[in-house]
């Protein structure tokens, strides 16, 4: 009798820590306001032809095993994730052409509700123009929903559709857009990513994405 | 019973503690940083990427269904104009042959992008253990890849790596030494950096460097980005 309350204390001390740390409030109050989208629309995009680490819980955790046929094998190159996204066109903007990369971010901090990824993105729009931007995404409110979903069977109802996962990045200001070349060269601005989990039932494993520009041009200077 | 299960919940507590503060995240591999410092100040870092070894490989692309001359990890997108953008991935090193991170060049013609039979090109640079760099540049020729049909379907075909291109050179600089006069973009130019590279500005070339011509029509060979930066204002 005495070692079966030991062990329920024990299992109940953990449950509960567990799920202390996974509620921090921290993961509430970091998120970055979403932007207008009258400014700037959302594109759609599915990041299906990629290698390296996938987007889930368990790479940003370092548990786990990574797929043979997408993992990069340098060692430099573990915890990184690189692939080509072609973005719809509408809202007056043509189709482009992106590469984005996505590294492990080596600030995460399970005490401060921070488990991400560093985006760097290169869009490059036939004949308009390019951007390059970099943000830091935080996927720990996916992370924690996905835990409790599981802990209760698999229940959707734990789950969110959409989680904006652009948050601040822990080490200051390195977010932003800069525009490269064509008519965005020196364009400034902000960029944000939504993160669409995949149903359970879904025949691909991997999320829907979307993203948002928010790109000014530079100042205009008077002699 | 009572002591026994609230000393056992507080153990339950410290050992998630314990794992919180101890769980070992991943962190990056890192080698040694590989900078010249310049006499009249400033920096030197030179890159390598050598192909056709360095280019990634897309999931859905099987390299031995390709034509020797193909290039893999490479995407084409071109408008009803005709004005065409490409985006190929590579590994990249250091000076001492180190796979140090990964690099995308993105290349376009056409429009406000460059003036005719010439392509503006963006490099991403990213060195997972210190961050990104971002280059942009107007390049002397149409640097862009083709996308083409052959027997095997449409393959992506890379001027470089096409015996063709080298007929009567061994080494091309690529980066423009004048701007276009079509839209605004400058050349050579490190546009912003991340992490270890914030706040630093400068400029860049971009070289290739012919190694062999193979018997199939293929090449091998070197592309060599050599960044000058230093603190900008």
């Amino acid at each position: 009798m005495r070692a079966l309350v030991g062990v329920l204390g024990l299992v109940l001390g953990i449950l509960v820590g567990a799920c202390l740390v996974l509620a921090n409030p921290l993961a509430w109050i970091r998120g970055l306001p979403p932007l207008s989208a009258e400014i700037a629309p959302a594109k759609a995009y599915r990041w299906e032809e990629y290698r390296g680490i996938e987007a889930g819980a368990a790479a940003l955790l370092g548990v786990g095993r990574q797929d043979r046929e997408l993992a990069l094998m340098d060692p430099a190159l573990r915890h990184l994730g690189i692939g080509i996204v072609v973005l719809p066109a509408g809202e007056g903007a043509p189709a482009a052409l992106a590469v984005k990369m996505s590294a492990t971010a080596e600030e995460n901090s399970l005490w401060r509700a921070q488990l991400g990824r560093d985006d760097y993105w290169n869009i490059f729009w036939p004949g308009e123009g390019s951007v390059f931007a970099s943000s830091y995404s935080n996927y720990w409110a996916v992370m924690r929903d996905g835990l409790f979903s599981a802990l209760r069977g698999r229940d959707q109802g734990s789950v969110a559709t959409a989680y904006p996962v652009s948050a601040p990045s822990p080490v200051g200001n390195t977010a932003g857009v800069a525009g490269a070349s064509g008519r965005y060269a020196g364009f400034t601005g902000e960029i944000r990513e939504v993160l669409y989990p995949a149903a359970p039932d879904a025949k691909r494993a991997d999320p829907d994405w979307a993203i948002a520009i928010k790109a000014n041009p530079p100042p205009v200077v008077t002699r | 019973m009572k002591r026994l299960f609230v000393i056992t919940f507080l153990a339950g507590l410290f050992v998630v503690a314990l794992t919180t503060t101890f769980w070992p995240l991943p962190t990056h591999v890192r080698y040694r940083s590989l900078i010249t410092v310049l006499p009249d100040g400033g920096r030197q870092e030179d890159f390598i990427i050598r192909w056709p070894e360095d280019r990634i490989r897309l999931p859905s692309e099987d390299p031995t269904s390709l034509p020797a001359t193909a290039s893999i990890g490479v995407a084409v997108l071109e408008d009803s104009a005709g004005r065409r953008t490409s985006a190929e991935l590579f590994r990249l090193r250091d000076t001492d042959d180190n796979v140090i991170g990964v690099a995308s060049r993105l290349a376009g013609t056409g429009g406000a992008i460059a003036d005719p039979g010439r392509s503006a090109s963006n490099w991403l640079l990213v060195i997972p253990s210190r961050g990104a760099l971002f280059l942009a540049q107007t390049d002397v020729l149409d640097t862009t890849v083709r996308g083409e049909i052959t027997a095997a379907g449409a393959v992506a075909v890379a001027p470089a790596q096409t015996a063709a291109f080298w007929a009567d050179r061994q080494r091309l600089r690529v980066t423009a030494t004048a701007p276009a006069t079509t839209g605004a973009a400058t050349t050579g130019k490190v546009l912003r950096g991340t992490s270890e590279f914030a706040g630093l500005e400068g400029s860049f070339t971009e070289t290739w460097d012919l190694d062999e011509v193979n018997a199939d029509g293929s090449t091998r060979g070197r592309i060599q980005l050599t960044t000058f930066t230093a603190a900008g204002t």
